[in-house]
């Protein structure tokens, strides 16, 4: 069993920084590994992503994280990367990472995801180019999180994206905005694997828990939902394909 | 001193709000609910911080000072679980 703590819209900034430390503090005791699911910043600085690196680096677990929306806005995603990989935590992007833990090796595919909303009321790539590159954005991005989940040399592996990939974990939210807050397509790609469990965040009025069409466990850790410094899961079991390539190389933070 | 422009608490002032919240950099918060009620703005929600918190009141008063603005945001807690969730 691996113990996996989740949170994401933490929204860091100097004014932010030291409220989650006294919780994160004991973290180990209750976690072995941290997922980060996006907006870890406020407007996507370097300056930023060092408030963030200062409260979530060194915890003495692994920390593995997803950008969010929030973390694109001052066009400085390669320096927020680069603050953040400083201080231990791995960004992940439609890729993957198989990470060693006290209980045992973790998988976690990564991806920000994108809009476009779930069946009956999802975008089209058809008309106009800005409607094209649209939904070809979240298409692109689910095909890469597909790819990097079917990589992962790991028995229990866990999808992290910012952007939601089911309805359920947006109710809350007013259904208008369904199509800005996620799509079906991370869904599709998250059923292919299938993974023990996805993790997102973004829906601040949203819902904690849902279900994939395929059946994977679905959690909305965006801090306004969660309303604790983390979440807990434990995890028990692959539900996914184990290919039993495993190798000590591949349990030592190897990324897919 | 001019007297402040009296403006109708309506869908319009609603979305001008809710894209000054967003958009403003001092703020870039996605998360707060307008409520219209009674000729009064209610903004609801969470936010990570006190600070950030009266930075939001202060701002739509001072963009719209004919307004009545109710701020009922709360800061999010940042406790320890008590317990975690068995998934098996």
């Amino acid at each position: 069993m691996i113990r996996v703590a989740a949170v994401g819209d933490v929204h860091l900034d100097e004014d932010v920084v030291g409220r989650f430390r006294p919780a994160l503090e004991r973290l180990p005791d209750h976690a072995d590994a941290l997922l980060l699911a996006g907006d870890l910043t406020r407007h996507g600085t370097a300056a930023e992503a060092r408030c963030v690196a200062k409260e979530f680096g060194g915890l003495g677990v692994p920390v593995v994280a997803v950008l969010g929306n929030h973390d694109y806005h001052c066009d400085e995603v390669p320096a927020v990367v680069q603050v953040l990989e400083g201080a231990g935590i791995t960004v992940l992007e439609g890729t993957g990472v198989v990470v060693d833990t006290v209980a045992g090796p973790l998988g976690v595919a990564g991806a920000k995801g994108f809009g476009g909303g779930f069946a009956g009321r999802c975008a089209s790539a058809f008309g106009e180019p800005e409607m094209k590159a649209f939904v070809h954005t979240t298409q692109g991005i689910a095909d890469r999180l597909a790819e990097a989940l079917a990589g992962l040399a790991a028995s229990i592996r866990v999808a992290l994206t910012h952007y939601a990939p089911v309805p359920d974990t947006l109710v809350g939210e007013p259904p208008e905005i369904f199509p800005f807050l996620g799509s079906y397509l991370l869904g599709q790609a998250i059923d292919a694997a299938p993974p023990a469990l996805a993790i997102h965040g973004h829906a601040h009025a949203g819902t904690e828990r849902g279900t994939t069409p395929g059946g994977v466990r679905v959690r909305n850790v965006a801090h306004p939902v969660i309303k604790q410094a983390y979440s807990v899961y434990h995890l028990h079991g692959g539900s996914g394909t184990d290919d039993g390539t495993r190798s000590g190389h591949e349990r030592t933070g190897h990324r897919t | 001193m001019s007297e402040p422009v009296s403006q109708p608490v309506d869908e319009y002032l609603e979305a001008e709000v809710q894209r000054l919240l967003t958009e403003h950099a001092d703020v870039a918060e996605q998360g707060i609910t307008i409520v219209r009620r009674n000729q009064t703005l209610v903004l609801c929600g969470e936010v990570e911080s006190d600070h950030r918190r009266d930075d939001i009141l202060r701002l739509v008063t001072a963009r719209f000072p004919g307004v009545p603005v109710h701020c009922d945001i709360g800061l999010t807690r940042t406790h320890p679980p008590m317990d975690a969730e068995e998934l098996t």
